[in-house]
């Protein structure tokens, strides 16, 4: 599970970490029984303090999302809809913040909606999309 | 920019507490009226311009130097009074490193100090010593600053103390072995419940590591609060202004403003996005544009110009 | 932490072990050379005796070397250390001032093996030399010796004395290595600069001399009234500490037959002796712990 944390991004670490399970579940990198890594290695990996990671683990698993074996660590939960619950919840994510964005940059929100289908459809003409759609397979 | 920016101590027990303490070696003050919070388990880093007192703190906490004034607690023991009792919890990498044990091998020094410690974990003090890339059988004279650094590094971590002070803990390391050094500590602090003091100029190398910040500038405390609280209210606006705009009074800046194109320019302002937003609004301005910070550039706002980069 | 117990702080044995071995550490160079100097002057006394066909006898009393060795250990014990301020003595978990006193112990401790094992290495040249340990000698006393008149010596004016060896004088260099080591480790321990110290003593001491004698006063020049005179060479004085006086009291003179002898103004007290060792040690006792009281934690600054 590669996470990446953005020190410019407005959340709180904690927040961004759970946001980057849920990613990974909609895309499939991980999936329902699958364990997740320790907090001693996230952290270690991610130089994070661990008690930043064990908040994102707690939040998750008190969304159901997760759950802890004891002594075994924290494995995806098998009633997790990846695909419902989580895709619904990351694309809110995602609309919130291009709604903040827009008000910032003076946009409204029909104006946004169009504009984002203007976009969508001159990026299909090009070979290689840029990132911005948010239904992503490559991990890499 | 004299005024305090605090957060209320957060309630439960602080690892750390100053009160009021100065320190001036002869006519400069390197610490005045400084109170010092850092929670349990926190990771606090302490930021500052050279001189600013950030290596003065962490003496004062060791007893390494008396306050003139006021007073400091490690764990509710006050550290002039019961000195031996607050070393005794506490992992310490100085700043410099310069000791009578030239001669010693590096083992040697480790078994040296883990005399002195009760809680010394043996097997974790080598397998720090193996991760840290020490070679146990040079002289501690012979070590480089950076060999040195991991040395005390070692020293500071196998006993697992329940409160690290780390001065510059990455000074002189090369890329590779700093980014190692913090990824052992944060798997340090998940295998035991730590609090962390860091003074340090790397900032960015704590971005993810720190939960706590303290500015100190000048000897006193200009700003301490949590991380998140940090990213949440000093934030970097782009305002477009009309002409004679006055900025309203209630404004809390931290930082000059800087001149962008035309009527815009860029200003780092404390407080919650929306009250910001709207006090400007109110004002006349146009709000453009909001960024957050990373953890170096929102604690360097709390600086002058002249040392901020 | 507030759940967990606190660490404790270590045993004072565990404190007093350590700095034994550290001390000890520190001290193998100069032990080194030492050692090889003690090897070079072996060889040549030996090659003299063996020359000569002489004898040493066993006066262990007579040696300056404890008293010096004594006076220059604490540079060795408390090289690189940084006495004042953040030295790394001072951040582990120990009170400041026992732990200098800790320290100082040590020290202590070396140097008293090491006197002995120079002891032990002055008895073995007497005993395969042949020399007499506890025979009695006869001395040349000669008391009416001065300064002033180092002509030639009339035979007649020296006296022959039969002297017994006193074994307690044999305790002479541990007592003399301990009264310099207490006083240097508290010059030490005491002050930041102590090189400034014995400099500024030295020329403040020549300075008044050089004034005394200029100015013809009597008890600031140099010469037997001098107060400093006392101090070293009177009956209580420095020289007492260090070699019961004998390095004082004997001295080579030249006889008008042209014979070159060893003669003694006076003979050791062993109760001047007893007396000047407890006074200089208890001084020195006294400095040490006024100078370790400077590093005092548990008060203000």
């Amino acid at each position: 599970m590669l996470v990446n944390l953005d020190p410019h991004d407005a959340r709180p670490l904690y927040l961004q970490i759970m946001d980057e399970v849920r990613r990974a579940l909609v895309v499939g990198t991980l999936r329902p029984e699958d364990p997740l890594p320790s907090v001693r290695e996230l952290s270690s990996e991610l130089v994070v303090n661990p008690r930043t990671v064990s908040q994102a683990y707690r939040e998750l698993e008190r969304e159901g999302v997760v759950y802890v074996r004891r002594g075994q660590g924290t494995f995806v939960a098998p009633g997790a809809h990846p695909d419902d619950q989580e895709r619904r919840a990351l694309a809110r994510g995602v609309a919130k913040r291009a709604l903040l964005e827009a008000r910032r940059n003076g946009v409204g929100v029909e104006e946004l909606v169009t504009i984002i289908r203007e976009v969508a459809t001159e990026e299909e003409g090009e070979p290689s999309g840029s990132a911005s759609a948010a239904n992503q397979g490559d991990t890499e | 920019m004299s005024r305090l920016i605090h957060s209320d101590p957060e309630a439960g027990a602080c690892a750390v507490a100053t009160h009021g303490l100065c320190k001036r070696y002869g006519g400069e003050t390197a610490l005045e009226g400084v109170d010092l919070w850092v929670p349990d388990g926190a990771v606090y880093v302490l930021i500052g311009p050279n001189g600013a007192g950030k290596s003065t703190t962490l003496k004062v906490l060791m007893n390494l130097e008396r306050p003139d004034a006021g007073t400091a607690e490690v764990f509710g023991l006050d550290t002039v009074r019961r000195g031996p009792e607050v070393r005794a919890q506490v992992g310490y990498v100085p700043e410099h490193h310069d000791h009578g044990y030239r001669w010693m091998t590096c083992g040697r020094l480790l078994r040296h100090v883990a005399a002195y410690y009760p809680a010394w974990d043996p097997a974790y003090a080598d397998h720090l010593s193996r991760a840290f890339d020490l070679r146990l059988d040079r002289r501690v004279g012979a070590l480089s600053k950076g060999e040195a650094r991991r040395l005390h590094l070692v020293l500071a971590l196998a006993h697992r103390p329940p409160l690290l002070l780390l001065d510059e803990p990455t000074d002189g390391l090369d890329p590779v072995a700093r980014n190692r050094t913090l990824a052992l500590l944060a798997e340090h602090l998940a295998d035991s419940p730590t609090t962390v003091l860091v003074s340090t100029h790397q900032i960015y190398e704590m971005e993810s590591l720190a939960d706590h910040i303290g500015v100190l500038r000048e000897g006193r405390l200009v700003a301490q609060m949590p991380r998140d609280e940090l990213k949440r209210t000093v934030r970097r606006y782009r305002i477009e202004v009309p002409e004679g705009w006055e900025a309203p009074p209630e404004l809390r800046s931290a930082g000059p403003r800087r001149p962008g194109a035309g009527r815009e320019f860029q200003w780092t302002l404390v407080g919650e996005e929306r009250e910001v937003t709207d006090r400007l609004t109110l004002s006349g301005a146009r709000v453009r544009e909001v960024t957050t910070l990373g953890l170096e550039d929102a604690a360097l706002a709390f600086l002058p110009e002249e040392v901020s980069r | 932490m507030i759940e967990t117990a606190l660490h404790p702080t270590p045993r004072p044995r565990d404190v007093l072990r350590e700095q034994l071995r550290a001390v000890g550490l520190a001290l193998r160079v100069p032990a080194a050379a030492t050692v090889a100097l003690v090897g070079l002057v072996t060889l040549l006394l030996t090659a003299e005796l063996l020359r000569e066909g002489g004898r040493v006898d066993f006066h262990p009393e007579h040696q300056m070397l404890p008293s010096v060795v004594g006076l220059l250990l604490p540079i060795a014990v408390w090289r690189g250390e940084a006495r004042f301020g953040a030295g790394f003595l001072w951040t582990l978990p120990v009170e400041r001032r026992r732990h200098a006193l800790a320290r100082v112990f040590a020290g202590w401790a070396w140097l008293m093996a090491a006197i002995a094992l120079f002891v032990l290495w002055l008895l073995a040249f007497t005993l395969l030399s042949g020399g007499s340990l506890l025979a009695e000698e006869t001395l040349r006393l000669l008391p009416s010796y001065s300064v002033r008149a180092p002509g030639p010596i009339d035979p007649a004016a020296v006296r022959s004395v039969p002297w017994t060896p006193q074994p307690l004088l044999w305790l002479v260099p541990f007592t003399a290595a301990t009264g310099t080591y207490l006083l240097a480790s508290a010059l030490a321990l005491g002050s930041r600069y102590p090189l400034r110290w014995i400099i500024g003593t030295v020329l403040g001491v020549f300075l008044v001399g050089a004034i005394g004698d200029a100015a013809d006063v009597k008890w600031l020049a140099f010469g037997p009234s001098n107060p400093l005179e006392s101090l070293l060479n009177g009956p209580y004085g420095l020289d007492t500490l260090f070699t019961a006086r004998t390095e004082s009291l004997k001295i080579d003179v030249t006889l008008s037959t042209g014979e070159s002898v060893v003669v003694w103004r006076g003979l050791p007290d062993l109760g001047q002796w007893a007396a000047a060792t407890l006074l200089w040690i208890g001084a020195g006792v006294l400095a040490l712990l006024a100078a370790a009281s400077r590093h005092r934690e548990g008060r203000p600054a």
